[in-house]
């Protein structure tokens, strides 16, 4: 059986795409903290955990409550059996960075455990398996660029060994003002829909172009 | 289905710079605890678990320059090689794949502007870039960050590419370093110990911090086995408590599903296990959630220890180490004591193991928790043993 693309959101600078279509273009060119909030705004979420995330959980969280929007149907599977794979280049270094200038001068130390918690990478996760209650499979991997073939592989191999019956799987990068993500719903083929984009590497590469 | 054999492994940490090193000195009860004042690690005398940098030097020089390479670079390099040295297998070859697990890297650089290497060089992947290139490895490789889990997870994420096929042989390395990054952020919880960590103890008041790197070579290769009872991987699986980013579940449901998920995929259907490896970090919250998971698993009779109090949590190489010596465990047929732990200090009754024992073992359960709200667990059982 076929596990497919249920919805998709894309992250580029300025830019909302969900399923192909550009929902959002910033035409003002806000930096990222205000572009999020319009963004976060405008598909009426209401999460105000949100404005304690660091930024990489912040584009990491806004792309999953995209792609979760309209899919109610994913609230009703076994809290154990939705997961969230994730990847991205960057891990958390820009908060590392900011970190790092709270110990860095001796004489003005003050290290924060607000900040520490968000100097791992799949904090990002943690935050939408919290907010979603999801309890599966979950992991995040490290790849220069996003590893299609790799992502692919491995989140197709939990749905069908029945590990997973959904996965949230795609990318999600953050660092010093740059960010994206390519965030897809993967679920399990049940209707075997004509439309239905199989999540395998050559149909993944087509919507991320 | 394809057996997965591991057929080779190295540890290095403050006990040692081989498997068999480490092992022997666990059989003795001894830790690589000790507390430093060294300025460029903390700001208050701090317990913590050390890699004896002389010796790493002097033994990597012998293989290449060491100062073409970071300290984890380094550490893991020379793990990987000592465990090849044990096997036929050759790493520049198609059907060989790196797993690479680290929670923080290369952080000593991001701490020090003035380091002599690229800037792309504070990246997660330029580690496995390095040390891929080392071994002349043209395969795209696997890396894992997943907190204190990673290094379980890196074993699961290898095995199911052995399970499939794609691949004939992984190499699973992983590892992290002691810098003042780590240690910090962990006074700032305070959920550091004064003391070397007491996993499991009524007197536990945190963790103890380490470094190392261990590496674990598998295969689906039968012909590879030189063993005539080799240890195999059944199963293994990871979860999310969904509860708290640095806090872990009050009841132990999400590590209690890896672990019913990981015995599924193994098959084993009763409760004769043999011991559990346990994450155990001596902070409050960590092994009481702990001990809620072992017990609604109906695991509570089987003897457990914590590892933390011989070589700190060593977080990318956690998870390899002690999988590594539960391995050791199987082969040796014993059981190490759980050092630290004198009062039962968790609410259910844990089997903790409280002096070496000489016993017959054919398997193992390894568990592991982390930030982020992830757990994970995996299975290993002696050949035809279960």
């Amino acid at each position: 059986m076929e596990n497919v693309i249920s919805k998709y959101c894309i992250i580029k600078p300025h830019q909302i795409i969900v399923d192909g279509k550009t929902e959002i273009v910033d035409s003002e060119k806000n930096e990222f903290g205000a572009f999020m909030k319009s963004v976060y705004k405008h598909y009426e979420i209401s999460y105000p955990k949100y404005f304690k995330m660091d930024n990489l959980c912040k584009v990491a969280f806004i792309a999953s409550e995209i792609v979760l929007q309209a899919n109610e149907h994913i609230k009703e599977i076994d809290p154990d059996k939705v997961g969230v794979i994730l990847q991205n280049s960057h891990s958390s270094i820009d908060t590392d960075l900011k970190y790092n200038d709270t110990i860095k001068d001796k004489s003005n130390y003050f290290p924060s455990p607000a900040v520490f918690v968000y100097t791992l990478p799949n904090v990002m996760i943690g935050e939408i398996c919290i907010r979603n209650k999801f309890q599966g499979e979950n992991t995040c991997f490290i790849a220069k660029e996003f590893d299609v073939e790799f992502m692919s592989h491995h989140v197709n191999e939990l749905l069908n060994s029945g590990k997973l019956d959904a996965c949230i799987a795609g990318w999600a990068d953050y660092i010093d003002g740059e960010y994206s993500a390519m965030l897809f719903l993967v679920e399990k083929n049940k209707e075997n829909k004509k439309d239905n984009i199989s999540f395998k590497p050559e149909f993944i590469n087509q919507l991320i172009k | 289905m394809n057996n997965i054999y591991t057929i080779a492994d190295n540890i290095i940490t403050s006990l040692g710079f081989s498997s068999r090193e480490n092992f022997d000195n666990l059989k003795l009860g001894k830790s690589g605890i000790k507390k430093t004042s060294d300025p460029k690690i903390t700001q208050i005398p701090l317990q913590t678990s050390i890699v004896d940098s002389k010796r790493l030097e002097t033994e990597f020089s012998r293989i290449d320059k060491p100062e073409k390479y970071t300290r984890l670079e380094k550490m893991m390099i020379l793990s990987i090689t000592d465990a090849l040295k044990q096997t036929d297998i050759d790493p520049s070859k198609e059907n060989t794949l790196f797993v690479f697990s680290s929670v923080k890297g290369n952080i000593d650089l991001i701490e020090n502007e003035n380091h002599p290497f690229d800037k792309d060089r504070i990246n997660l992947w330029a580690i496995s870039d390095q040390v891929c290139k080392f071994f002349n490895s043209a395969v795209k490789p696997v890396f894992v960050s997943n907190a204190c889990i990673s290094g379980v997870t890196a074993i699961i994420v290898a095995a199911e590419y052995l399970r499939n096929g794609k691949y004939k042989n992984v190499i699973v390395c992983g590892g992290d370093i002691i810098s003042e990054f780590t240690p910090s952020g962990f006074q700032s919880f305070k959920a550091i110990s004064d003391e070397p960590c007491k996993p499991f103890d009524a007197n536990r008041t945190g963790i103890t911090l380490g470094e190392g790197v261990g590496t674990i070579i598998m295969t689906s290769n039968k012909d590879l086995v030189k063993e005539e009872k080799p240890v195999i991987f059944r199963g293994g699986a990871n979860s999310n408590d969904a509860n708290h980013i640095s806090g872990p579940s009050r009841t132990g449901d999400g590590l209690y599903y890896a672990i019913r998920n990981t015995l599924k995929e193994a098959g084993k259907t009763n409760t004769n296990i043999d011991y559990i490896s346990g994450h155990g970090t001596a902070t409050p919250y960590n092994d009481e959630m702990e001990s809620k998971a072992i017990k609604w698993a109906e695991l509570e009779h089987v003897p457990v220890n914590s590892l933390k109090a011989y070589w700190g949590h060593t977080l990318g190489a956690a998870g390899i180490i002690e999988c590594i010596a539960g391995i050791h465990s199987i082969k040796e047929n014993c059981l190490i004591q759980s050092l630290g732990y004198s009062e039962h200090g968790v609410s259910e009754p844990l089997n903790v193991i409280t002096e070496f024992k000489q016993t017959e073992i054919n398997n193992f359960l390894k568990t592991a928790s982390g930030f982020g709200g992830s757990n994970a667990a995996a299975y290993f059982s002696e050949l035809n043993a279960d």
